[in-house]
């Protein structure tokens, strides 16, 4: 991979962030950016041209549409927080929100039209790994700092790692690594997994059986199921008829959903465990009662009692969304809206390699971070050494209380190192 | 531009005005290359980027190559994408395995699609109507999941990452590919795959694809074998799509399964439609109308699909033969 020059050489000034008479134009011309606008109009101190501003990549139509949307959630609490407090450098903190639909092609379009169009400083979200790994690429050829708030593909902060690139949530060998042990002990350790065939899948299942080996536990087998499967029976068969100890779903989202419904169809969990990497609250919620099954690991959980910070954390998020409760999905936006606003601070710059290296190591404070142990964005390959929370599923639990956590695994204890990922760090000079 | 002249009249007989009518379709395309070559300089200036124009130049370019199939020949093809997408990999693997070389990628990308829709074209050709429609679609499907399942080589489900459009290098200096260059790179491939258009569109090849379109018994009779000439659009219409591909891939620098899936081959479809499938530019305006739409509508709705398939279905339902047949009889009347 070679590094590219950022491609702001193009030589049109009005490309560039003091668009003020481009911006004038489009608001003059444009009724329903006036409307916009207008929508967005709460009288302020700062003057609008003087803001800082982060594009915000999550989607709000296709499948991962829900999460997209809490992602965002997250990050405008954020930004309402730090307006409150006095803004970024002194300036007021606007976020420009925009749909990818998971969509690569258009994610990347979208990625140059935040930064060129909207002169947007950073750029943050995305749910889906693909469009991680495609804005991860694109936002480093124009050298604007890129935090990646939920797409677990191992290769953003390994092998494609770049001084422009951070990342909040987990990478997939964390999510199997924080509950693996656990699955051990209280099930066995002869294991078949259920695994989605794209990378998200299959790394995770590598890194399951990489434990579970390690162990001396044995794979009975794996079916591959394509992503958007909403049948699983076939696979299920297969799996009951391997008769394992345990058996691993690594499905997300919708999938996932699908899948425990029909796991409780044929009462599997009566005849063996079901476990998994990673769970999130949306699927528990969107589950029938009875389908709410299994051991998973939680990125970050709402009911930490040992964390005072948390407890103010939800009920502010509460409040402004209408008494839902935040997920991981919240938490990964708020924390990379102030985490980027923290390291701009720190580096009293909004220049994209000034930030990334004030945000290189940075630590969060527990307000942000809201987990037990203190979290950090690893300088060697910018992964946010995020913990998990392993646990069961509470039977007859009701919204928000469905979850039990047994276990909290500090994410520094669980992570591969840079080099074991191949991360080699470099910095433009 | 005599070629696109003669395609007005061989697609709207009966159209032959005097000299007034006849400057006026000299300067529509004079107009519309001007625009398309200063785009660097008043789109950005609009609010625009130059990323998104290519990107719009890309897609018109897929979307005219599939017209030779739906607005030229008449028949309904739902594969373009895999042609398209079967070129970006082509680009991709190229330059990740083969050599680092953007000219070499871009041809790979022809020679691929051009190749698929070749060796699939007499199977696809023996049908009609919504059959026809039905094959290509699970051509395209096909490929759809050989690429996802494929993981090793082409990256499954997260696509092909960790290629990038290398410089061209002419002697003495060398063409960087940033994104004005880039811009004006996919412009001349643009303005080489129109002007044959053109010229095919203006040679009895071209007169004889209508006349598949028009009446294709009567084709047969007169001893000319429809089927071939099918199968010859079919295959210039996947190598026009795989170059397109390919110049979507090197424009991401990423490909995805996406690229290939039939709700692609369906918005192709959707911008000939839109833009006007009878007329030389009416995929070109289709695919600027649906990026710009796709662009600006999902930074202000979550809802902008329903936006976009009420504005199809006023268009189908009004003008019949698209935007830029609407604009035509407004200019007449």
């Amino acid at each position: 991979m070679t590094d590219r020059k950022t491609s702001d050489s193009d030589g049109f000034g009005s490309t560039g962030r003091g668009g003020i008479t481009r911006r004038d134009f489009l608001k003059a011309g444009a009724t329903v950016a006036a409307a916009q606008t207008l929508g967005l109009g709460s009288p302020s101190a700062w003057a609008a041209g003087d803001a800082v501003r982060i594009g915000v990549l999550n989607p709000s139509t296709g499948t991962y549409a829900e999460l997209g949307r809490n992602q965002t959630r997250g990050a405008e609490m954020a930004a309402a927080e730090i307006n409150a407090r006095g803004g970024v450098l002194g300036r007021k903190l606007d976020l420009i929100v925009t749909d990818t639909a998971s969509k690569t092609g258009l994610a990347v379009s979208k990625a140059h039209q935040l930064v060129k169009q909207h002169g947007a400083h950073f750029l943050q979200g995305t749910v889906s790994s693909a469009v991680s790994e495609a804005i991860e690429q694109a936002s480093r050829e124009m050298g604007v700092l890129f935090v990646d708030s939920g797409g677990h593909a191992t290769p953003v902060t390994g092998k494609q790692c770049t001084w422009s690139t951070f990342r909040v949530c987990t990478t997939t060998y964390m999510l199997a690594a924080g509950i693996a042990e656990t699955l051990m002990q209280k099930y066995g350790k002869r294991w078949y997994f259920l695994t989605p065939n794209y990378a998200f899948g299959l790394t995770e299942q590598a890194a399951f059986e990489r434990i579970l080996k390690a162990h001396g536990g044995t794979v009975l087998g794996a079916a591959l199921a394509p992503l958007g499967t909403t049948d699983f029976s076939a696979y299920l068969i297969q799996a009951q008829a391997a008769k394992p100890d345990c058996l691993i779903i690594l499905q997300a989202g919708d999938d996932l959903v699908h899948a425990l419904t029909q796991v409780n169809q044929f009462g599997l969990q009566k005849k063996f465990g079901v476990a998994g990497g990673m769970m999130e609250l949306e699927v528990l919620q969107a589950l029938p009662a009875a389908a709410r099954v299994g051991d998973w690991s939680f990125e970050w959980w709402w009911d930490q009692p040992n964390v005072p910070e948390v407890k103010s954390f939800v009920e502010r998020y509460r409040k402004r969304n209408g008494g839902k409760y935040p997920t991981a999905r919240s938490w990964f936006g708020y924390v990379a809206t102030h985490a980027i606003a923290q390291a701009a601070d720190e580096a009293k710059s909004l220049d994209s390699v000034k930030v990334s290296r004030a945000l290189a190591g940075l630590t969060l404070p527990v307000d942000v971070g809201l987990q037990p142990a203190k979290l950090q964005f690893r300088a060697s390959d910018h992964q946010l050494m995020s913990g998990i929370f392993a646990g069961g599923v509470k039977a007859g639990g009701h919204y928000p209380d469905l979850f039990q956590v047994e276990k909290y695994e500090p994410g520094a204890s669980i992570a591969q190192s840079a080099t074991e990922k191949g991360c080699h760090m470099t910095y433009p000079s | 531009m005599s070629a696109t002249q003669s395609v007005n009249r061989a697609t709207n007989p009966g159209n032959a005005g005097g000299e007034s009518a006849a400057n006026r379709r000299l300067a529509v395309p004079a107009i519309i290359w001007v625009a398309l070559l200063t785009v660097p300089v008043w789109f950005p200036w609009l609010g625009g980027y130059n990323l998104l124009a290519t990107r719009a130049l890309t897609l018109g370019l897929a979307a005219m190559g599939l017209n030779l199939l739906l607005g030229t020949s008449g028949a309904l093809s739902f594969g373009q994408a895999a042609f398209f997408g079967l070129g970006g990999y082509a680009a991709g693997e190229t330059l990740m395995h083969l050599a680092p070389s953007t000219p070499l990628a871009i041809l790979m990308g022809i020679v691929v699609g051009g190749l698929a829709a070749g060796l699939l074209g007499p199977i696809a050709v023996r049908l009609r109507g919504i059959y026809f429609s039905m094959i290509t679609i699970a051509f395209g499907q096909a490929f759809y999941f050989i690429v996802v399942n494929w993981n090793g080589f082409t990256g499954g489900e997260d696509g092909l990452l960790g290629f990038n459009r290398q410089p061209i290098d002419l002697g003495n200096f060398a063409l960087k590919l940033d994104s004005v260059q880039y811009y004006y790179l996919v412009l001349l491939c643009f303005a080489v795959v129109a002007g044959l258009i053109a010229l095919l569109l203006r040679s009895p090849l071209g007169h004889a694809f209508i006349a598949v379109r028009e009446n294709e018994r009567r084709l047969n009779f007169l001893g000319v074998g429809a089927r071939n000439l099918l199968w010859i659009a079919f295959t210039l219409s996947g190598m026009i799509g795989g170059l397109a591909g390919a110049l979507y891939a090197l424009l991401n620098n990423f490909i995805s399964p996406a690229a290939l899936h039939w709700t692609l081959s369906g918005d192709f479809v959707m911008m000939c439609v839109l833009g006007g499938m009878r007329s030389f530019w009416g995929p070109l305006l289709g695919a600027i109308v649906y990026v710009l739409a796709e662009n600006f509508l999902s930074s202000y709705t979550d809802n902008w699909m329903t936006a976009l398939g009420i504005m199809f279905i006023l268009i189908v339902l009004f003008f019949p033969k698209g935007l830029l047949g609407m604009l035509r009889t407004q200019v007449k009347s």
